[in-house]
């Protein structure tokens, strides 16, 4: 074929495969955003309207217009805030088929140590004069690399050795490591000074964007304002997001890791050292779990050592929504699962008048929705229907 | 613990069986129960003294001699010993009443993690619900619910003990119905979740209706009107000394029959179906062993004693709230169960009491001693604090039993059998890992 | 008169037709083999028959019952049991309790019943032990009740595997390879349970094998799969002579055994 014979053309293929591979689940991920955001906009403004005779104090419609942009910011922030945890609980099982239930304290442990870090700087004065992108690449990495070495760490001394035990055996471990790492973090909070609600400082980021002014009445403006934090948030997950399908889809490490989540037997048989692929997964996704963390943390200003266990557990439901040891199913899973959230959290108290408060009620419907999906489509939003061999 | 040395020297080894036996178990229990007697204040040698003591329970388990011997002597201790003892210091006896709750909780933990091989992370949520059961029916909370309702009246508690079994069963079937077909592992997130959901509901109840009244939790839970009988054999001493006693009985007496619920089960044809199920879910499908009706009642069964024991439990505390039964209280069980070894009765015995003990008396104990030293000038520093680090404690555990032991410390009568003939080779170590699927 | 009769049944997975349109007819009291080269879909077969997978479609009569939609449990209780190919035992069990678990269905203890421990309930229980410790010996296995089964030979537990689906009281039994990685003599003793299932107590029995002896000495009917298609079904001596099956076979070990 001519292909073959032209080099000029199949180098500018690869690179339109590359290009492809990096941002065809990018494109699925932008589609879900879009389609999370229309559709649960739309359901509430409807429910708005239906129950707005409920209500004589305020206008149900135009309060919930009011805050829809904020609620849409706030679900992406949860969304990428997910998609990125979710992305080592499904790498991992991926490779493994086990839930790294520690993986939330993997999170917990990348956010203390950027504070850990942006405390040394504030205490050497440093911090100030650093510039917000600078301070934000440095914490990332140095989250990034504690908690990629940490899972690397973990999977040595309490997975590796379960490996071929009963499917319990590891899970069980793995809380125990889950338990450990939330005192262990404790208590370098306490020895170090940090304590238990340790401030994540950081530079000034400045005022929020102003991005548009809502006419509510002839009188009275609302603007609609973007938070740098929330900001750097979304562009710091896009871009690790293209740098981990850059890995795993268009770099041969990637095709090892795939090989090895395929069928784990035969790519040691072609060579590949199983063990190695497997700690690099683990450094990944444990990677990822502290940079979202370190993020996290520089978002929301204070990090405590529990605060892994709610994120992971709903980070790995993200996972099964978008049908688990699928990469682009993470992505997505996480994205619709932070979009209702948001949802919930700021409409369900709007809506039924107070009786239910939406930030508790947001738990439960994550896990409601964990339960739906392993009942009736266990396979997940992208997952493809397998069954057990007998 | 005591089972090695008891085994690899020979001399110990004849005082496990034979006349010399009996003897010997005699005299320990006689000399650890007046040990404890003489100087009953709480300190570290009574506390030291303590465990000796419950120690004989595990020699009785051990020795080779005869049923009726065990029980006479076990019987003595519990029903005479552990009471008496608890009206001259009751920190013992309130020791002895949560070692008999969480024994009760590990016991039909493990029928479910053990027995069916689900691993459930939210089985606090079964308690929970017995708590809350008697909390809200026993007290004016009631009238929140239904205006103009009165509380319930303290002596209809035994019913209610009654009642927190099948309320128990209730909720486990109900929460069991649709998650049993799910893998293990994924079982063991959403259980998990579910427990969360109960306790998040509890904080969050207070609204619309005010079921639970929130996060503020039900006081002045009732408790069971005193027992004459009980009043006249203790006469002399206050009512509060009393009902620690009492309700160490009733404690004792609903771990009684979850014991013998549980050992006659897991001899039936049902714990065979059960065990079945664990070691192989398609080869028992396919020996006519219907899975998902074997795997609610076994959801049931295990709900059910935690149910009962709530019901006891709130009327102990006679105050309940939600953070009682978080997703730690749940791993603890588990824990517990893992520790002694899953599917075992007596694993869950002792796990449950040892954990129980290290969480509440040898922990803190250190922890006090340590602050002791620090007074006098050693240089402890200020975080290390064993008694605070509870989930480092059931994490390393659990880690380390996986690791090294995952059949447990004192595993399933027939695993124990077969270590035994390994135990005549030195080199072959391996213990059979329970098969979970 | 057709014990089992299954028409025309499909499963497929995913794009694999694991199971192509096969019916199959046992007759009460015969012996029938199910053979094919490797991946012919014998084996999805059989869990299409105990109802481990539901067909995709086609019908199946056991016993005057249709069996499509009924869960492996019930099918094993309407009488059909079964052993599996990579053997299948409760391994930290033992030998005793495999075959009681067998019983499982045809018990009637409940959970009162074992809880007050009723005198009902323990005489069904040892009567079920008396009875779990006759099909042992049945199957040679008296001295080796107590042992788990995963400390017995490999042969041993072969015959474990057919004591615990005796213990169904199945009217029909599925085999699948019961010979696989025995030696001659084991074949042999193995080829003979096989037919005293049948002739002393009555079972219907249905065989996938690969040895072609054993096909061939006991089989009354062979079908043969490949691809998972029916592409042959007759007596012994008619499948040994079809073009068809010898093609399928062709290149293969088994080729020898069939121009024997």
């Amino acid at each position: 074929m001519a292909v073959a014979a032209l080099p000029v053309s199949t180098s500018r293929r690869a690179i339109q495969t590359t290009l492809a591979s990096v941002f065809g689940p990018l494109g699925q991920v932008f589609v879900f955003v879009i389609g999370s955001a229309v559709v649960l906009s739309l359901v509430t403004i409807l429910v708005a309207f239906v129950l707005r005779g409920t209500r004589t104090d305020v206008d149900l419609v135009q309060s919930a217009l009011v805050i829809l942009p904020q609620v849409i910011i706030d679900g992406l922030v949860r969304g990428f805030l997910f998609a990125t945890i979710a992305l080592g609980y499904t790498m991992v099982y991926g490779v493994l088929e086990f839930i790294n239930f520690a993986h939330g304290e993997i999170f917990m442990v990348g956010a203390f140590a950027g504070a850990a870090l942006s405390s040394v700087l504030a205490s050497s004065g440093a911090l100030n004069a650093l510039p917000v992108p600078v301070f934000v690449v440095v914490a990332v990495i140095v989250g990034m690399t504690v908690s990629g070495l940490l899972a690397v760490g973990i999977e040595r001394v309490a997975y590796r050795p379960l490996r071929n035990a009963p499917r319990l055996v590891p899970l069980i471990s793995a809380i125990g490591v889950s338990l450990l790492l939330q005192d262990a973090v404790r208590l370098f909070a306490s020895v170090s000074g940090l304590g238990f609600n340790a401030r994540f400082q950081t530079p000034n980021f400045g005022p929020a964007i102003r991005l548009a002014e809502i006419p509510v009445s002839e009188t009275r403006n609302i603007p609609l304002v973007l938070d740098v934090r929330a900001l750097t948030f979304i562009i710091a997950a896009v871009l690790m997001l293209i740098a981990l399908n850059y890995l795993v889809n268009a770099t041969k490490l990637g095709t090892a890791i795939r090989a090895v989540a395929q069928d784990r037997p035969t790519a040691s048989l072609m060579g590949i050292n199983v063990n190695q692929i497997i700690a690099l997964t683990f450094l990944i996704g444990g990677a990822l779990g502290g940079a979202a963390g370190v993020l996290f943390g520089v978002r929301v200003g204070t990090v405590n050592p529990y605060m892994g266990f709610l994120p992971g557990i709903k980070a790995f439901t993200a996972a099964v929504l978008g049908g688990i040891g699928n990469i682009p199913g993470a992505m997505v899973g996480g994205i619709v699962l932070g979009f209702l959230e948001a949802f919930v959290a700021s409409y369900l108290s709007l809506l039924t008048a107070g009786a239910f408060s939406g930030a508790s009620y947001a738990d439960i419907v994550a896990f409601a929705i964990l339960i739906l999906i392993l009942i009736f489509r266990p396979s997940g939003l992208l997952g493809e229907a397998t069954s057990q061999k007998v | 613990m005591g089972k090695a040395t008891a085994l690899s020297q020979p001399f110990l080894a004849q005082l496990n069986r034979g006349p010399l036996a009996y003897l010997a178990l005699a005299l320990y229990a006689t000399v650890t129960t007046v040990l404890l007697l003489s100087n009953p204040r709480t300190s570290l040698g009574t506390d030291v003294v303590f465990i000796l003591f419950l120690m004989t329970f595990l020699l009785l388990y051990r020795a080779r001699v005869a049923g009726v011997y065990k029980l006479v002597i076990g019987l003595a201790l519990l029903l005479g010993v552990i009471p008496y003892l608890g009206t001259q210091n009751a920190f013992y006896v309130e020791l002895a009443i949560q070692a008999a709750i969480f024994v009760t909780l590990a016991l039909g933990l493990n029928v479910v993690v053990g027995f069916a091989g689900l691993l459930d992370l939210g089985y606090v949520a079964f308690f929970a619900v017995g708590a809350y059961l008697w909390g809200i029916l026993s007290t004016p909370q009631i009238g929140q619910i239904s205006p103009g309702a009165s509380p319930l009246d303290s002596s209809l508690f035994y019913l209610f003990l009654a009642i927190g079994l099948f309320v128990g069963a209730l909720f486990g079937i109900l929460l069991g119905f649709p998650v049993l077909r799910l893998r293990g592992d994924y079982l063991a997130i959403v259980t998990l979740g579910l427990g969360e959901v109960i306790r998040v509901l509890a904080v969050n109840l207070d609204r619309p209706i005010n079921l639970t009244n929130g996060s503020q939790g039900i006081k002045d839970v009732a408790r069971p009107p005193l027992p004459e009988p009980l009043r006249a054999l203790m006469g002399g001493l206050g009512d509060a000394q009393i009902y620690q006693v009492f309700i160490y009985l009733l404690a004792l007496l609903v771990l009684g029959l979850t014991l013998v619920v549980v050992f006659r089960l897991k001899n039936s044809r049902i714990g065979r179906a059960w065990e079945a199920m664990r070691e192989d879910d398609v080869a028992a499908v396919a020996m006519g062993v219907p899975i998902v009706r074997m795997k609610l009642l076994a959801f049931a069964v295990g709900a059910s004693f935690a149910g009962a024991m709530g019901v006891l439990f709130a009327a102990k505390q006679q105050f309940i709230n939600p953070p009682t039964f978080d997703l730690l209280r749940s791993i603890g069980i588990l824990a517990m169960v893992i520790l002694g070894g899953m599917g075992s009765i007596p694993g869950a015995i002792f796990g449950g009491a040892l954990v129980t003990l290290l969480d509440l008396q040898i922990l803190p104990r250190i922890a006090a001693e340590l602050s002791a030293l620090k007074r006098q000038g050693v240089g402890i520093p200020d975080w290390f604090d064993p008694a605070q680090y509870q989930r480092a404690l059931f994490g390393l555990l659990l880690i380390i039993m996986m690791i090294f032991r995952p059949a447990g410390i004192l595993p399933d009568e027939r695993h124990r059998d077969e270590m035994r003939e390994v135990e005549v080779n030195p080199e072959a170590e391996t213990q059979p890992v329970p098969n979970l699927k | 008169m057709a014990l089992l009769q299954a028409d025309n049944i499909t499963k497929v997975f995913g794009g694999l037709m694991a199971v192509n349109s096969v019916s199959l007819v046992v007759e009460k009291g015969s012996i029938v083999s199910v053979i094919g080269p490797n991946g012919a879909g014998k084996t999805t077969f059989f869990n299409v028959l105990t109802g481990i997978y539901k067909p995709d479609t086609g019908t199946i009569t056991f016993d005057g019952n249709s069996l499509v939609g009924l869960r492996p449990d019930q099918i094993t209780h309407l009488g059909i049991a079964r052993t599996f190919q990579n053997i299948r035992l409760f391994n930290n069990m033992t030998a005793l309790e495999n075959v009681m678990v067998g019983m499982h269905t045809r018990l009637h203890a409940g959970l009162w019943g074992a809880i007050f421990q009723l005198p009902s309930v323990r005489r069904e229980e040892a009567r079920a032990r008396q009875r779990a410790r006759e099909l042992l010996a049945f199957v040679g296995l008296e001295q080796r009740a107590d042992e788990l089964a995963k400390n017995l030979p490999y042969g041993d537990q072969r015959r474990l595997e057919i004591a615990r689906a005796l213990a169904t009281q199945p009217k029909l039994i599925l085999l699948d390879e019961p010979t696989a990685g025995m030696n001659p003599q084991e074949t042999v003793e193995a080829t003979e349970l096989i037919r005293r299932l049948r002739d002393e107590l009555g079972i219907t029995v249905v065989l996938i094998e690969h040895d072609m002896r054993v096909v061939m000495t006991i089989s009354e009917r062979v079908t043969v799969l490949d691809y998972g298609s029916k592409i042959a079904e007759g007596k012994p001596e008619e499948i040994r002579s079809n073009p068809r099956v010898i093609e399928a076979y062709l290149g293969r070990g088994a080729v020898v055994d069939l121009s024997n």
